[in-house]
């Protein structure tokens, strides 16, 4: 039977730019994304010694947690450990620019916050940190995302989105969820 | 017994000309076919992909 070459060459070809085209579709999507709406992955590259995190004069017990800072953005500070999240609920206000910042004593933890494009891994040695802005308000589970050993499945936290008005921090820049139950 | 009244092989009609040339039409129309499956399929694909990319994924806001 005849093998007619040039039509298969052809039909090749075509594919391939049909191939090309939904890439170049595709890709077009993320950029338009990135550079229109700010939608990028976090790529935060800092490091911190795990064997002395809790000395660090940032994720020392008193300052994990959320926070003012000086230049009034609003920070969320949580330890991933061997399995939970330190501590097991943050407050942060909707519909304000929020940065949360992570780090791991122990082994690699992951974090997704449900309904939200939050979500990165939390690698001992580095801090993972996520700018976001969340638009609805609400109770939003934050599990990891990473197996980290036998007690992974309970290790989750909350995060307690409040409207604005109701986010008011005491006299040193400082929220808890117990104050807004 | 006897012999059945279907080709049992390919080979079996490579001595028949009118057979062959059926065969050979029909393998002619096959690549469309295909083509026509897979283009519904990679066409589907890239449809969902868009309709969480902007209907889920876009909705829920900035990050980075």
């Amino acid at each position: 039977m005849a093998i007619n070459e040039s039509a298969i060459l052809k039909s090749e070809l075509r594919w391939t730019l049909v191939v090309a085209g939904i890439v170049t579709i595709i890709l077009g999507a993320i950029l338009f994304a990135a550079l229109s709406m700010h939608i990028n992955p976090p790529s935060n590259r800092e490091y911190v010694d795990p064997k002395t995190v809790h000395l660090s004069s940032e994720f020392t017990e008193a300052n994990l947690g959320t926070s003012i800072d000086p230049n009034g953005r609003v920070v969320g500070r949580m330890i991933t450990t061997q399995f939970q999240f330190i501590p097991s609920c943050i407050v942060v206000p909707a519909e304000t620019d929020v940065t949360l910042r992570f780090t791991s004593p122990d082994v690699i933890h992951g974090l997704l916050v449900t309904g939200t494009n939050v979500n990165t891994m939390v690698v001992p040695g580095y801090v993972a940190q996520v700018h976001t802005r969340f638009t609805k308000t609400g109770d939003l589970l934050m599990p990891c995302h990473e197996y980290c050993g036998l007690g992974h499945s309970q290790m989750l936290a909350t995060v307690k989105v409040v409207p604005p008005e109701l986010f008011k921090p005491d006299a040193q820049g400082r929220a808890n969820c117990g104050d807004y139950r | 017994m006897t012999e059945p009244a279907y080709p049992r092989s390919r080979h079996d009609y490579s001595n028949d000309a009118e057979e062959l040339s059926a065969l050979e039409s029909a393998m002619d129309s096959t690549p469309r076919g295909a083509a026509i499956v897979s283009a519904i399929a990679v066409g589907l694909l890239l449809l969902a992909w868009l309709a969480i990319y902007f209907g889920v994924f876009l909705p829920r806001g900035t990050v980075g």
